[in-house]
């Protein structure tokens, strides 16, 4: 009797998923490019991750290569080029995190805090322009300016100084990604805080001043403690990032002399993998290695934010998500 | 009426320290911006001679069209990156939104499966199998040396797809349930409804993707390596590439003013490439920025 009660109220959920599904159809074919998509260019690719742990040989193909377990992944650990890449790479990203993390922060209190509607426009407008420009196109202007040859040093013999190497001296050229990348991405990573900032309740500033409190503290504890949230996801990105140093900015601007202090993982397997005999394996795994950090860290960020802040980037649990919109009203 | 009185208001009242410090600091970071592009735009119609005098000048000394007119010395390559640009710029857009526009509005309705397809979505915005696998990818589907990989590459970004479906969660669920009593199926409501509702949204990133595509050099390094393929940011790394490797040759020669003016051929080279960029940015700005707002917003 039970069994059939129980098999019964089986077929019935069943029956409500079918028709569930069925109901939704026309949803699964809107999905479907992408689904293909997503699954022919990002999960088949995951599952090229194989090559990792065998010995490609293109004539074997991917799945016919022999295995040979870890060799390539204890090669990383014991090719020097290999470990310097690794310890550009974190250094690059620390700086990164130091010298660039904070600037859109600053200049999105600075253009809330600055006077006049349409110069604040006009700024903007220049200041996010750069973002949409390549890579290429970056660094060819700004080895116009910095080069050897370039407006600078030659503005620099001209008043009797001696001239720099900032893109041909390693300590200068580290220098020379973090301003660059500042002077590209600035404006743009600042409206991201702009919006939370406009979001503010403009009463808790009025209160604020009726207090007594100064346009500095008030930034400070309104302002910046609004933006927490913000920050926090900022962060979260920029901790899950740090593997990748910002391949595009220093592909682009690396020359021979800097090329070994600049060496970060994403240049080193593009150069391993381009430049030299290949060794798919060996590229593949040092690609694994990064992609794997980089996700533990990604992990580990949004774990330790969201027990700090009560924000996260993403929850594996659903209740959590629930939990998070209320908040988020609140903090609007 | 209530904004001239804020205006006086504002005029009268002197500036505090703070305002006249960020006003300042703004101001410099403008100059500093600005000051790249203008001296790019200078360089690159300066002779060679007028160059070494004086690397900075707020006005070309002695206007010359003469770096245009070389980067065509070595046959018009500009042209067809241009054409190509265009052509898959124009393409890639259109296949990218509509895969976007379409995954974003499935993903902010309920359905089953629907958890587990999106974290599947978002896993790979932070891991993925990598450049080789990728590559190989590309070579065995024998899409190497073709525009179609570039645009396949790009045809979507989670990320964009994630804000766009905030954007669609923004509609009143009523506005579809209505449409679903009055009989529509999901396409109605997608194509009728909801479609014309996000027009703004979807304009802005089209923009976003279209300029993606412009911008796009790093697969096509590695994928097109035929000259009638090109795109015109490759074209202009070969430019600067070969230029570099000129400028040695070059080097000894005494003449400044027969010489090749390589560092003007590069500058023409990237406003050429810029020059779009350029001329609709500044009236596109908002839409730009109304896009982030729309994911900053709810994230």
């Amino acid at each position: 009797m039970e069994t059939k009660v129980k098999a019964q109220k089986n077929s019935e959920k069943k029956k409500t998923i079918l028709t569930e599904i069925w109901r939704a159809r026309y949803l699964y074919l809107l999905l479907l490019p992408f689904l293909v998509w997503l699954i022919v260019f990002h999960y088949i690719p995951m599952g090229g991750i194989v090559m990792a742990f065998k010995d490609y040989k293109a004539r074997l193909g991917i799945l016919g290569s022999p295995w040979v377990g870890l060799k390539h992944f204890e090669r990383i650990f014991v090719t020097p080029d290999a470990i310097t890449s690794i310890k550009n790479t974190l250094q690059i990203s620390l700086g990164r995190i130091i010298w660039e993390f904070p600037m859109p922060i600053l200049l999105a209190i600075m253009i809330t805090e600055m006077p006049g509607t349409k110069v604040k426009k006009v700024y903007q407008t220049v200041f996010t322009f750069p973002h949409f420009l390549s890579w290429v196109v970056v660094s060819s202007i700004m080895t116009s300016l910095f080069s050897n040859s370039g407006v600078v040093n030659t503005a620099l013999a001209g008043m009797g100084m001696e001239k720099v190497q900032f893109l041909g001296e390693s300590g200068f050229f580290r220098v020379m990604l973090y301003v660059t990348e500042n002077w590209k991405e600035v404006g743009w990573g600042a409206i991201i805080y702009m919006a939370a900032i406009a979001g503010i309740d403009p009463t808790l500033y009025e209160a604020a001043s009726i207090d007594g409190a100064s346009r500095l503290r008030q930034i400070w504890h309104i302002t910046l403690s609004s933006l927490k949230p913000t920050i926090a996801i900022m962060f979260i990105l920029k901790i899950g990032g740090i593997m990748n140093a910002g391949f595009d900015q220093i592909f682009n601007m690396r020359n021979d002399v800097v090329k070994a202090s600049s060496q970060i993982l994403d240049t080193y397997i593009y150069d391993i993998t381009f430049l030299a005999t290949p060794n798919y394996g060996f590229s593949t795994a040092v690609g694994l290695f990064k992609a794997v950090i980089n996700f533990i860290l990604l992990t580990i960020a949004n774990q330790t934010v969201g027990i700090l802040t009560g924000t996260k980037m993403f929850s594996f649990r659903k209740e959590k998500v629930k939990q998070e919109k209320p908040a988020k009203a609140k903090a609007k | 009426m209530a904004n001239e009185k804020v205006k006086v208001k504002k005029k009268r009242k002197k500036w505090t320290g703070l305002e006249f410090f960020c006003t300042a600091g703004l101001t410099l970071l403008a100059l500093l911006i600005i000051i790249p592009f203008w001296n790019t735009i200078v360089i690159s119609f300066s002779t060679n001679a007028a160059y070494v005098k004086s690397p900075f000048s707020l006005w070309p000394k002695e206007f010359t069209w003469d770096n245009y007119r070389n980067i065509f010395r070595n046959g018009d390559g500009l042209i067809t990156a241009y054409k190509n640009t265009i052509f898959v710029t124009l393409v890639g857009t259109l296949a990218a939104m509509a895969t976007m526009i379409m995954a974003a509005y499935v993903f902010s309705r309920e359905f089953p499966g629907k958890r587990f397809l999106f974290l599947a979505a978002i896993f790979t915005m932070y891991f993925g199998g990598g450049l080789i696998p990728t590559y190989l990818l590309i070579k065995n589907l024998g899409l190497l040396n073709t525009h179609t990989s570039i645009i396949l590459m790009s045809l979507a970004s989670v990320y964009n797809i994630i804000i766009m479906k905030n954007g669609f969660e923004g509609v009143p669920m009523d506005l579809q349930e209505a449409a679903m009593i009055d009989g529509a199926n999901d396409l109605k409501i997608f194509a009728k409804v909801m479609l014309p509702l996000q027009k703004p949204l979807i304009a802005t990133f089209s923009l976003f993707t279209a300029v993606g595509f412009w911008n796009n050099w790093y697969w096509p390094m590695l994928v097109l390596n035929k000259s009638d393929k090109t795109l015109l940011q490759l074209f202009l790394k070969t430019i600067i590439e070969s230029a570099s490797t000129l400028k040695e040759g070059v080097a000894a020669a005494e003449d400044l003013s027969t010489m090749i003016f390589t560092m003007g051929i590069q500058m023409a080279s990237v406003l050429c490439v810029i020059l779009p960029i350029m001329v609709v940015y500044p009236f596109l700005q908002k839409y730009f920025v109304k896009g982030m707002l729309v994911g900053s917003v709810k994230m």
